[in-house]
């Protein structure tokens, strides 16, 4: 007996058919439901939002306009503030290997500066110098630190502890990131021929003189002190930086006019003079004379940056003193620096001489440098100096120096 | 001594002829529309006679106020010269 194939392949075949849509039909009908539900429920929701909405009433234009006057309030809140501020200053580091010296980083330092103007009347100007010496120890000065009143477009008058008006270096191209070399020009260190700074008060500005500038800068302080050799017979150096005390109690009147005839083109005469007395055991003796004079100039033209300075701090004799003899402390320097545009690379060329009346404080100078600046405040300085001093002094020393220097 | 009087009389006098002015310089804020590129050629002119110009950019305008100032002092600015060099400096940052 032989069987047909044909019903039982048709058989099969359906039973497999049943087994592969039964379920999913099923399931069809359950995703449906689900579906359905959701979107009932999505219904509910729309329903309940559209009544939110329509209760909500338009913002009126007087609102819009608050709001509008709200914002511009706040954007322009500092304009409506008494006193405004701002946190700047400068930083260097530098290492120096001088020949008959070891090379060693011998400078860290760090010049805090404040401004703090109330309205367009007056600023606080204060600047910190905080150093690391060579024992490790930490030293603080004060730099400077004076109240300015803004007293009209052509005067502002000042009062406190002020950077020396003589000359340009030690008012503005002291700082590192300003200074061209790592180095002081010589001669216008801490109590060299340069003063450094004064306590008292002035009055400054700057005025149109046809189709030039001029600026001046009149001031009166305490003035310098006098510092004697250790034998105690002769004057040693003058410490022109200022103080507040006044041992002779006569004043020092000093001041500053400068001239541009052209916008980058300065042209600058100072003068200072007043009395100044050696102290003994903290008695002054009789008071002599004490005169400063200064001239520099300065142009710039495209990447070229020249300077040149004159300086002089001159003691008068005095008979009656312990140290009857007084002198003479100048010092000058010519400087030239180049940007070589594009680059950010610069060279710098400078020549300065400090005579004095003592042999071991004179030198001669000669400085070659070259610096990249990373940004317009920040340069990376290496240089060579050139030295001539006395005979084995530090002053007669050739050395290298690598800086780097930061304002902000 | 007399010296000294006779300083301290100057600005004494520098000082009174201050305030009427210091009234007049709030009203001329608004006015003058040639003082952005006024500032602008200042702040090219002056700033570059001791550093490098700085980018406006790099401060706030409320910050440049008080160093506007301070250069005033520092550089020997007129007041004119400082407020337009703060309008260009504050309208390029």
């Amino acid at each position: 007996m032989t069987s047909n194939p044909r019903p039982m392949r048709l058989a099969v075949w359906g039973a497999l058919a049943a087994i592969a849509t039964g379920p999913t039909l099923a399931a069809g009908t359950d995703d449906v439901k689900a579906l359905k539900s959701e979107i009932e429920a999505l219904k509910k929701e729309v329903e309940e939002l559209r009544a939110i909405v329509r209760k909500q009433v338009p913002p009126s234009s007087e609102a819009v306009a608050a709001l509008r006057q709200e914002i511009a309030r706040a954007q322009s809140e500092w304009k409506d503030v008494g006193s405004t501020k701002h946190f700047a200053g400068y930083a260097d580091m530098g290492y120096t290997d001088a020949k008959n010296r070891r090379g060693l980083f011998d400078l860290a330092r760090f010049n805090p500066a404040f401004h703090y103007q109330y309205q367009d009347l007056v600023l606080l100007d204060a600047e910190l110098e905080i150093a690391v010496g060579e024992n490790g120890s930490t030293e603080t000065g004060l730099e400077f630190a004076t109240i300015g009143l803004l007293a009209h477009d052509y005067a502002v008058v000042y009062a406190g502890k002020f950077n020396s008006g003589i000359g340009q270096f030690r008012q503005n191209l002291h700082p590192g990131w300003i200074n061209r070399l790592p180095s002081t020009p010589v001669g216008f260190g801490h109590d060299q021929a340069a003063p450094v700074s004064e306590v008292g008060a002035g009055v400054r500005g700057a005025f149109p003189l046809g189709s030039m500038r001029a600026t001046y800068d009149l001031w009166v302080g305490n003035g310098p002190r006098l510092e004697l050799n250790p034998a105690g017979d002769e004057i040693e150096m003058i410490e022109a930086s200022g103080a507040t005390g006044d041992p002779d109690g006569k004043k020092v009147f000093g001041g500053r006019v400068a001239l541009l005839p052209l916008p980058r083109l300065e042209l600058g005469l100072s003068a200072a003079t007043g009395k100044v007395a050696v102290v003994q055991g903290g008695v002054a003796e009789a008071a002599r004379d004490y005169d400063v004079f200064g001239a520099d100039a300065a142009y710039q033209w495209r990447g070229l940056d020249l300077r040149v300075e004159y300086v002089e701090q001159k003691i008068g004799d005095q008979a009656a003193s312990v140290a009857p003899e007084g002198g003479r402390w100048k010092a000058w320097y010519l400087q030239a620096a180049y940007r070589l545009a594009p680059t950010q690379w610069e060279g710098v060329l400078r020549y300065g001489d400090f005579k004095t009346p003592h042999a071991d404080q004179n030198q001669k100078q000669w400085a070659l440098g070259l610096n990249y600046w990373f940004a317009p405040n920040l340069v990376g300085k290496m240089a060579y100096e050139f030295n001539k001093g006395l005979a084995g002094a530090p002053t007669d020393d050739n050395r290298w120096l690598l800086q780097a220097a930061y304002g902000f | 001594m007399i010296k000294l009087y006779a300083a301290a009389l100057t600005m004494a006098a520098l000082l009174a002829a201050a305030w009427p002015m210091g009234a007049a310089r709030a009203e001329e804020k608004k006015l003058d529309p040639a003082a952005f590129a006024r500032g602008a050629k200042a702040w090219a002119d002056n700033c570059s006679r001791c550093h490098n110009v700085r980018d406006p950019k790099e401060l706030r305008d409320d910050q440049w106020k008080p160093v506007v100032t301070h250069m005033r002092i520092r550089a020997g600015l007129t007041g004119q010269e400082a407020r337009d060099i703060l309008l260009f400096l504050q309208g390029s940052n």
